[in-house]
């Protein structure tokens, strides 16, 4: 009982430290870096500390040093309560969200399986979209409670466009549901020990679509109408300052793990390494004992994981730097035109091959 | 457009290459020059006041005024870059000798040229007769007061060595002396 309490307690602090701790403040950083590389510049490079740089790494203190001194601004007319509280509505969900997501399989350590996923839910998949589509309402609130009409138009774009994307999202999955006949992450990730079960080869039209409305569902250029700054100023989070604003911005770099995480275990093998079982793995490390081989096992699995969520976050970076903005008008035609009747045509494809398969 | 390229997605990953092509070229030719392996980066940009560039002869910064070897201004105070000068920066008052022969007989002894004002169009350079004013490649004149900005004789005056460059230039950009 004690030991299963710990083993929690410890998974919920690695992943809040990955998360929170190292992936939103480092990912600020890679951000501006790897789009100055990109556009042949050298990137943020001027906050140091007795003269050493570090590559710019110390504009995450920098930064984080100027939300918390920064004046916490609410504007004339806002509704107090509510300006506060729509940042902790915005990121709360996306942090909720790691509960249910594996970053490793099942290990024997110490005689005890180790499941490496904070909450084994049956409806997983669910949780995670349940959760995730709370996370409107922090922004929808943001842009009222804070008597702006850039604000409030921002906030309905943002309405309107996660609604649209959930459908297509929710349907894309459905898809992945079909294939592998189950809802729990872990049995989804555990499923795809073999390369060629990948969700990938298997939904591959999936894939696209999923990846095209998540980056939607995050508000992420080419989808950043919500925060146009051309247009709105910035959107819904215009009238915050200080560490409001540092929420909402945390909010979109953990959603862009959180994106990454999803991706990964519905459609890049999760855990596993191509053409690598775990039984051939511990028999690798064989000579290690029961507990140290599954130990390694372990470390690699979770790295392979989190490599695997790196390069996804790459690749959204990669897009944000790559598109231009789609119009409003665009965006729910994307939406509603063209990913909708595509997922529908996904889910009727994919019945028609098991049942030909079957 | 061809169906292929409205269709969005092959479009989408073309530019994705192109960006990920530079992505990838910048982060290699970055990582050697701060490991110390390599002499300079294939970064075009610069890291800007410690690292300068130089810039073009033909780039027209502060304009400065020349100073001869004996370390007397070239300028004979005619007043032709006050006339020039579209933006009326410049202040001249002539002085000249008084009777006693020697080498000059003109100079300036105020000449004030305001940078606040100053457009740095290059009319003084075009319009000086004797090779006196001339612009040189420092743009770094911003300063927290106006009043700074006013720049008098002994902060102009430059070495005519320093400027040979410029001067080169100017001789064959406005062929001045071949009437």
């Amino acid at each position: 009982m004690w030991v299963d309490l710990i083993i929690t307690l410890v998974k919920i602090f690695f992943i809040l430290a990955i998360t929170v701790g190292f992936f939103a403040p480092v990912l600020t950083w890679v951000e501006r870096k790897q789009s100055a590389l990109m556009q042949d510049r050298i990137g943020a490079n001027r906050a140091d500390i007795m003269g050493f740089t570090a590559l710019g790494l110390f504009h995450i203190i920098a930064d984080a040093l100027k939300m918390f001194t920064k004046e916490d601004f609410i504007p004339d007319g806002a509704n107090k309560v509510l300006h506060t509280l729509s940042p902790i509505i915005a990121l709360v969900p996306a942090l909720v969200t790691f509960a249910v997501v594996p970053f490793g399989g099942q290990y024997t350590l110490f005689d005890k399986e180790v499941n490496l996923v904070i909450s084994d839910l049956d409806v997983g998949l669910l949780f995670v979209f349940a959760i995730a589509s709370l996370a409107t309402y922090g922004y929808v609130i943001a842009g009222w409670s804070s008597n702006n009409n850039w604000s409030l138009l921002g906030s309905m774009r943002t309405a309107s466009q996660m609604i649209s994307y959930e459908v297509t999202m929710g349907l894309t999955i459905i898809g992945v549901l079909m294939v592998y006949g189950t809802m729990k992450l872990t049995e989804i990730g555990a499923a795809q020990e073999d390369f060629l079960r990948w969700g990938f080869f298997l939904q591959p039209l999936g894939f696209f679509m999923f990846l095209t409305a998540s980056i939607a569902e995050n508000k992420r250029i080419p989808f950043d109408a919500p925060e146009a700054e051309s247009e709105l100023v910035a959107g819904y989070f215009t009238e915050y300052s200080g560490l409001k604003f540092g929420m909402f911005f945390m909010a979109e770099f953990v959603e862009m793990v959180t994106i990454g995480a999803i991706m990964t275990i519905l459609f890049f093998g999760a855990w596993h390494i191509p053409f690598l079982t775990t039984a051939t793995l511990l028999s690798w490390f064989d000579f290690l004992g029961t507990t140290g081989s599954n130990l390694v096992v372990m470390l690699i699995h979770v790295g392979v994981f989190f490599a695997k969520v790196v390069f996804f976050i790459y690749l959204q970076m990669i897009i944000r730097w790559t598109l231009p903005r789609f119009r409003y008008d665009q965006i729910m035609k994307l939406g509603w035109k063209i990913l909708l009747p595509l997922s529908l045509a996904n889910i009727f494809v994919t019945g028609l091959v098991i049942l030909a398969l079957n | 457009m061809t169906w292929w390229e409205k269709s969005y997605l092959p479009e989408i990953i073309k530019g994705m290459w192109l960006t990920s092509r530079r992505f990838f070229h910048n982060l290699f030719g970055f990582i050697p020059f701060f490991l110390g392996t390599a002499k300079d980066r294939r970064i075009m940009t610069v890291y800007y006041p410690e690292e300068q560039v130089q810039y073009p002869i033909a780039y027209r910064g502060r304009p400065v005024l020349a100073q001869n070897e004996d370390g007397h201004p070239a300028c004979v105070a005619c007043g032709l870059c006050e006339i020039a000068c579209p933006a009326y920066c410049i202040h001249i008052e002539p002085g000249h000798n008084t009777g006693k022969q020697n080498q000059y007989e003109r100079w300036p002894d105020v000449f004030n040229i305001d940078y606040a004002i100053c457009i740095f169009c290059g009319n003084c350079e075009e319009a000086c007769p004797e090779e006196a004013i001339f612009m040189s490649d420092d743009c770094e004149i911003s300063m927290l007061d106006r009043k700074k900005m006013l720049y008098t004789k002994e902060q102009l005056l430059t070495p005519v060595a320093d400027l040979q460059k410029r001067i080169e230039f100017t001789r064959n950009m406005y062929a001045k002396w071949n009437y």
